[in-house]
């Protein structure tokens, strides 16, 4: 019974705690859509393959939010028209390359200028490869139904394959679409409700899973393989994903345990938790398919794991 | 479910949530959850939210949303109403004994108060910048905490140190020994006064232990976690 009492209690606590930033995050896209109802600044950012995940993450500095947060903006991103690499790029490091973050790991680890410099670049690291692996599925595999939908509406004609497509095929093209009008407020209103509940409901069964995963899993046992380069990292990953800590305090956290671990599972626990952990799972499905998600947290997994050993090999 | 009540449903969870950030930022349950920081926050939240709700109530959405989606709407809800009708109330030793020891404060000390107003985290802040024990022989204590078991170990009296939420808390803790007659209870809140002294451990190190001389079960604090 007192188990269930814990869970219940850090349950509320991951919720409580994130519910601001989902709404703060859904806010700003709410904001976006109203300002700049037909999005057409964000079909001019890059589409290179390097340069796309890069203009996305610098957008993180405009958003000093974890990324719960995140999830709504990226979401506005890619229905808006912006190309897929920067609104990949955007969803996975701007977590991280964010004011807010970047100044908490430099409060936590002064004295490791290394992490404060590897932090971020491996953020941008797991970026551009999830961003490119991820490019590989088409958009129709990659994307949430309804998201490709509305992106659908936001995109020139020709980047649809001729299957999606339902006009333009044969006779003359259809004409150019007008510049759409702003949306009221009521009906910004209205969307940016119906997002934020959703995105609440998945937010709960995150927290929920991450609640009683982390009460029944004794931090102790991940922690009990500190000094073995490969296991400590592989171990730290799992706690990353498992704690779900919003990442603009995970650097403190960090430091409690960080002297009884090696300094790839330091970098691999601050880099994997932005990208995949449980609370934020859920979350995802507003954006990909399953599928995709799955891709992600392996190819966030091993990217995370083969820069531990790197930073392991370098550093111990 | 009928066009007028499924019409309700966004304003209902809106406001149920709202309700239960605000209630929970006034009602001081926060402070079992969250860092200080972070309650005006959660507090401003809610009154957003509840705002949101009276306007969605006022001007309904024109649109009707799919059976699935008002479902897990009132799953929302119903999760709203038990964060309200059910409080927190972790077990403290539950969350200090399956996690490591470990402590998040600054290693060395700018100011250090008089031993007899020293906190627990105080003391631990400095055995960990100043670990001789023999410095503290003698010293009078007079802390509080839960009592927690270590693993394998004896119960100590501890406390919770959090960064952000519940999620994240590490405990720290302060060897005891114990009058002979007494049998410390996990999750019972102490106030205990006596002195610093030395021993060593099984291992052959030295270190310093608490010697219980007055124990008095005290509630729970308000304010049960440490920065």
């Amino acid at each position: 019974m007192a188990r269930i009492a814990t869970i219940w209690a850090i349950f509320q606590g991951l919720l409580i705690e994130a519910l601001p930033f989902l709404f703060i995050g859904v806010l700003i896209a709410g904001l976006a859509r109203w300002v700049a109802p037909g999005g057409r600044w964000l079909q001019r950012l890059p589409d290179q393959p390097i340069l796309a995940p890069l203009s996305g993450a610098a957008l993180g500095f405009a958003l000093p939010a974890c990324e719960c947060g995140n999830v709504p903006v990226a979401r506005r991103l890619l229905a808006g028209g912006a190309s897929m690499g920067s609104a990949l790029g955007f969803l996975f490091a701007a977590p991280v390359l964010n004011p807010i973050v970047l100044a908490s790991t430099w409060a936590a680890f002064p004295d490791q200028p290394w992490l404060i410099a590897a932090r971020p670049l491996g953020a941008l690291l797991v970026a551009v490869v999830l961003s490119g692996v991820l490019q590989q599925l088409p958009e129709g595999q990659l994307l949430e139904r309804s998201l490709l939908a509305e992106r659908r509406l936001s995109q020139p004609l020709a980047e649809a394959s001729l299957l999606e497509r339902k006009s333009g095929v044969l006779g003359t093209p259809p004409p150019p679409r007008a510049e759409p009008s702003r949306p009221s407020l009521r009906t910004v209103l209205e969307h940016s409700t119906r997002e934020f509940l959703n995105l609440a409901v998945l937010l709960i069964l995150g927290s929920l899973i991450a609640a009683t995963v982390q009460t029944l899993l004794p931090r102790s046992w991940l922690l009990a393989v500190g000094g073995a380069p490969t296991l400590s990292i592989l171990s730290l990953m799992l706690m990353a994903v498992v704690i779900s800590v919003c990442s603009s305090v995970d650097a403190f956290l960090a430091l409690g345990f960080a002297a009884q671990i090696t300094p790839g599972a330091l970098l691999a626990f601050l880099v994997l938790g932005p990208v995949v952990d449980l609370k934020l799972l859920g979350l995802f499905g507003v954006i990909m398919r399953p599928k995709a998600i799955a891709i992600t947290a392996i190819g966030a997994s091993v990217v995370v794991l083969l820069l531990g050993q790197w930073v392991n090999l370098w550093l111990l | 479910m009928g066009q007028p009540v499924a019409a309700l449903i966004r304003p209902l969870t809106l406001g149920l949530w709202g309700a239960a950030l605000v209630l929970s930022t006034l009602s001081g349950r926060l402070d079992l959850l969250l860092r200080g920081a972070f309650h005006p926050l959660v507090g401003i939240c809610g009154v957003a939210l509840l705002a949101l709700a009276v306007q969605q109530w006022l001007q309904p959405a024109a649109g009707r949303e799919s059976v699935q989606t008002q479902r897990a709407w009132l799953f929302c809800s119903a999760m709203a109403i038990a964060v309200v009708l059910a409080p927190p109330n972790p077990s403290f030793s539950d969350l200090a004994t399956s996690r490591s020891e470990a402590f998040n404060g600054p290693s060395q000390l700018e100011f250090v108060l008089p031993p007899s107003q020293r906190t627990l985290t105080d003391w631990v802040r400095l055995l960990r910048s100043q670990p001789d024990p023999q410095l503290y022989v003698g010293d009078p204590v007079n802390i509080s905490g839960f009592v927690y078991t270590p693993n394998g170990g004896h119960p100590q009296l501890g406390r919770l140190t959090v960064r952000c939420c519940l999620a994240d808390a590490t405990p720290i803790g302060l060897p005891i020994r114990w009058p002979e007659d007494y049998k410390p209870q996990r999750d019972t809140w102490l106030s205990i006064r006596g002195q610093m002294a030395m021993e060593t451990t099984a291992s052959g190190a030295r270190q310093s232990i608490v010697v219980a001389q007055q124990i008095k079960a005290i509630p729970r604090p308000a304010q049960p976690l440490e920065p």
